[in-house]
């Protein structure tokens, strides 16, 4: 029985949550106004800007609070923080950049087999959670890593976590766990 | 009765009269009870001449008590509140438990696991509805009822998904393991409501051993439990010779059309959809099949498998196809479309960056390792292109942009946007998968320093792409009108609110609007803890029964006012009227209380003896005690006009208070003493200080 092969695993991360700060006051009608690629909502009362390299949406508000979600790697999430602040700049605030802090990091990642959720949520009682009626994967949470996976009866996993690292050690933990539960593979039926 | 012991004198000997239900004190006097409580059964006689016993049966549940008790809610009495909120939630469950046909066993273990719900503090935050629904819920689990979580908020008009965040939530707290939910629970249920008759029985077997095979061929695990019975149901249905139609089962089952359908497709796709009914009822075929969204997958890992051989074979071709690119690029750029504006600036852009790619001289290590990257990674970008040519020509109108990256990542198609957005992605794909990251190109040390001062670091940003984002200012001007267009209406709202704020401030009226209501009204304003207290307690008009003094004797010399005793006292006191510092403190008061004034009346007389009594006992001086109100009572007229005019001054000083009161009321007291001695009538008091009687002990 194999362990965690995280080699023979690909695990994708497909967003990256950070937030920052500018440590500012923002004027939000002159970003609206002067930049481009920005949406206004004034009655949120924060800036949308999206940049497209790395390709990043992020949350501006005026007190100079900014979340960007949208990039596929913790450091092109500061890339592209810096990147926005840089822009910020030149617009005219003074802008400092401080306070990076990655927050959420999502990632897919896809087993081989399949998975009977029912057994999985048995044999994992309280850690594991499965609701057909409300969502159709068990939601299985990991407390010391803060990281919750999702476990689709197809073989393909859900990971969110605070950063990167705890996102793969998630992985690693539970691959034991679904491959107990795996449905042993028959011949591949014809598809209509 | 046990002996007790006199609070005032401590005397010893206390009479307890039964008839009168009172203890007096017979040294001091002093009332220690009123309304003795007796234990005694008494009985009553009813219509026809029956005889019944008085009194209330109380409920095991906790204490109900009565509001008439007296004793405020404010105090920390939680157990009132908490016993409010058991009571409340048991009403609401045997309400919504009834509607769902609950035995009261399962009513009962619903009430026990809002109990403990309670006792944990999670309905903090929470609609009564949803975590009355949710203990339902999870009792119906438990118990292994066929209720669906869809029926619960079909009753209360909820999301679904709402209740079930909650249900999820107090399962975990409560550390209580539902079992899974079976489909086969919901098929007596479904089938008695789609009205089969005396064949329901056979219906649901039939029903039961499909969803048993559904089960073995693997089509229930991740759906909706409910869309598994309504195919079985069709499917049994029509091998009994009925004819459901899948309106009515839908109606029943609470599904979608389309979900039924899928499910009975991909039954379809199971070697037990080949066997006849007669053979389907007596045997069970071993085999079992893999999920059907497992099987999707397979096809399209299939697909891509196919895509790869392709793209072997396409590697062969390269060489011819690099050169039909050069002619196509040729092509292209003839034919491009003038862009205007942002897009012109952003196109000049695009080409000079391409040049740098392609060239190897550039300054920006950024763009330095971006080459490298797409140098080494040639064979992952035809591998990655395809992928992506699968999607997007599975998604939509990319097509020819498809055919173009084929060719290479160097081609500039015809919307330069259009380029750059894929461009990005593949670089962006690139930094996940491939060996070197952006990360080289940034120095790791200056950032910890940056950070700490909080300066960017400007290394590898490149300020030209930055300028990009920013508009010129007739594109500025532009964009500005395009705004106001297109935000006028609030805007307009906006500008009304200033105005309405304005026109307040001006009339004087303008109210910050609160944002928290507090629920205690006006603050009240008080120095020491003791006066906070005494204004509150008579603000809320408690009790009679206690013994203010006492109070304020305990807290020392504060400058409190007693509060409820006015009421006593005012009505006896012409001779102790106090002016002090006070008056100031009634005045406040006066106005608060002036509701209160036909109540007071009332209970001047039993003030009356009460106040002699508290007077006999108290050899304080001291205090003032506000009288309130009271002195409308005695002396209408004259008071308030007295009272109007005089209540000004002491306005501001109110609490300014008990530090500079303490002198005045030095003097006062000296005044008081005297006062009391001489009995002065009320009215003549009035008339020197314009204010209302106070009290002095």
């Amino acid at each position: 029985m194999d362990s965690s092969n995280d080699d023979a695993l690909d695990i994708i991360i497909t967003n990256v949550v950070a937030t920052f700060r500018t440590r500012c006051h923002l004027n939000l009608r002159t970003i609206a106004l002067e930049g481009t690629n920005v949406i206004y909502k004034p009655e949120v009362g924060k800036v949308l800007m999206k940049l497209r390299k790395p390709k990043i949406t992020a949350s501006i508000w005026s007190s100079g609070k900014i979340i960007c979600t949208g990039a596929t790697s913790e450091d092109d999430a500061k890339v592209g923080a810096r990147r926005l602040a840089r822009c910020l700049q030149k617009l005219g605030f003074k802008v400092r950049f401080s306070a990076f802090k990655v927050v959420n990091v999502l990632a897919v990642c896809s087993m081989p087999f399949s998975i009977h959720l029912v057994d999985f949520t048995k044999n994992n009682r309280p850690i594991a959670s499965y609701e057909p009626e409300l969502h159709p994967a068990a939601t299985y949470r990991i407390k010391h890593l803060k990281a919750t996976i999702q476990v689709f009866s197809t073989g393909s996993l859900t990971v969110t976590g605070p950063n990167v690292q705890n996102v793969a050690t998630a992985v690693e933990q539970v691959y034991p766990l679904l491959f107990e539960c795996r449905k042993p593979l028959r011949e591949k039926r014809k598809v209509n | 009765m046990s002996s007790r012991t006199c609070h005032t004198c401590g005397g010893t000997d206390i009479d307890v009269d039964q008839a009168r239900g009172s203890a007096v004190c017979t040294s001091c006097g002093s009332v220690l009870e009123d309304n003795i409580i007796v234990s005694e059964v008494q009985f009553v006689e009813g219509s026809g001449g029956v005889s019944s016993a008085v009194g209330q049966f109380v409920s095991a549940d906790g204490p109900v008590k009565a509001p008439q008790l007296g004793s405020g809610f404010h105090t920390s009495v939680g157990k009132e509140s908490r016993a409010q909120t058991l009571q409340s939630g048991k009403r609401q469950i045997q309400q919504l438990g009834s509607q769902l046909q609950l035995n009261q066993h399962c009513l009962d273990t619903a009430f026990n696991f809002f109990k403990m719900v309670v006792s944990k503090h999670l309905t903090r935050g929470r609609k009564m509805e949803h975590v009355i629904a949710a203990c339902l819920y999870l009792v119906c689990r438990t118990e292994g009822t066929p209720h669906m979580l869809l029926d619960l908020s079909d009753l209360l008009q909820v999301n679904v998904y709402i209740l079930g965040k909650t249900f999820l939530l107090l399962a975990r707290e409560l550390c209580i393991n539902a079992p899974a939910i079976d489909p086969c629970l919901y098929i007596p249920r479904f089938a008695h409501m789609l009205d089969f008759g005396t064949k329901t029985h056979d219906v649901s077997m039939t029903a039961l051993r499909l969803v048993q095979r559904m089960k073995r061929d693997w089509m229930h695990t991740g759906r909706r439990p409910s869309g598994l019975c309504g195919a079985a149901l069709l499917v049994a249905a029509r091998m009994h010779t009925f004819r459901r139609t899948v309106k009515d089962v839908i109606s029943v089952v609470k599904v979608c059309q389309t979900t039924l359908r899928k499910r009975l497709t991909e039954f379809e796709e199971t070697p037990t959809s080949q066997l006849t009914i007669d053979e389907f009822m007596r045997v069970d075929l071993e085999q079992e099949c893999d999920p059907p969204s497992f099987t999707a997958g397979q096809h399209k890992t299939k697909m891509q498998q196919l895509e790869h051989e392709l793209t072997r074979k396409l590697d062969e071709v390269e060489g011819e196809i690099s050169c039909y690119k050069n002619e196509i690029e040729t092509e292209l750029e003839k034919s491009r479309p003038k862009l205007r504006g942002i897009y012109a600036a952003y196109a000049r852009e695009i080409n000079p960056e391409d040049t740098e790619v392609l060239s190897s001289a550039s300054d920006l290590e950024e763009v330095e390792s971006e080459e490298a990257e797409l140098q080494a990674a040639t064979q992952h970008l035809t591998q990655d292109f395809l992928c992506q040519v699968m999607e997007e020509e599975v998604g939509q109108d990319r097509k020819t942009d498809g055919v173009r990256q084929k060719m290479g990542p160097e081609v500039e198609g015809g919307g330069a946007l259009r380029q750059v957005a894929p461009l990005a992605t593949i670089l962006g794909k690139l930094t996940t998968t491939a060996p070197f990251d952006l990360q080289q190109t940034f120095d790791p040390s200056p950032e910890d320093d940056e950070t700490e001062r909080g300066v960017l670091d400007l290394d590898g940003i490149d300020d030209q792409e930055i300028e990009k984002y920013i508009l010129n200012d007739r594109e500025v001007q532009v964009k500005t009108e395009l705004w106001m267009i297109q935000n006028a209406e609030y805007l307009q709202e906006q500008r009304e609110k200033d105005e309405r704020i304005r026109k307040e401030k001006e009339q004087g009226t303008y109210k910050e609007k609160k944002k928290k209501k507090s629920k205690k009204g006006e603050q009240v304003e008080a120095l020491t803890a003791g006066e906070a207290i005494e204004k509150m307690l008579e603000k809320k008009k408690i009790s009679r029964k206690i013994n203010y003094d006492v109070l304020r004797d305990l807290n020392s010399r504060g400058g409190g006012s007693s509060p409820a005793h006015p009421p006593n006292t005012c009505a006896a006191h012409p001779p102790n009227t106090n002016t002090d510092a006070q008056q100031k403190l009634n005045r406040r008061r006066q106005r608060r209380s002036s509701g209160v004034n036909h109540e007071l009346a009332a209970n001047a007389s039993i003030m009356g003896k009460r106040f002699h009594l508290l007077i006999s006992t108290t050899t304080k001086k001291k205090k003032r005690v506000e009288s309130q109100v009271q002195n409308p009572v005695t002396m209408t007229t004259t008071t308030t006009k007295a009272v109007a005019e005089t209540s000004h001054d002491p306005e501001p000083h109110p609490t300014s208070s008990s530090s500079t009161a303490v002198p005045p009321t030095v003097e006062a007291e000296e005044e008081e003493e005297a006062e009391e001695e001489e009995c002065v009538s009320a009215l003549q008091l009035v008339g020197d200080y314009g204010c209302e009687e106070e009290e002095v002990f």
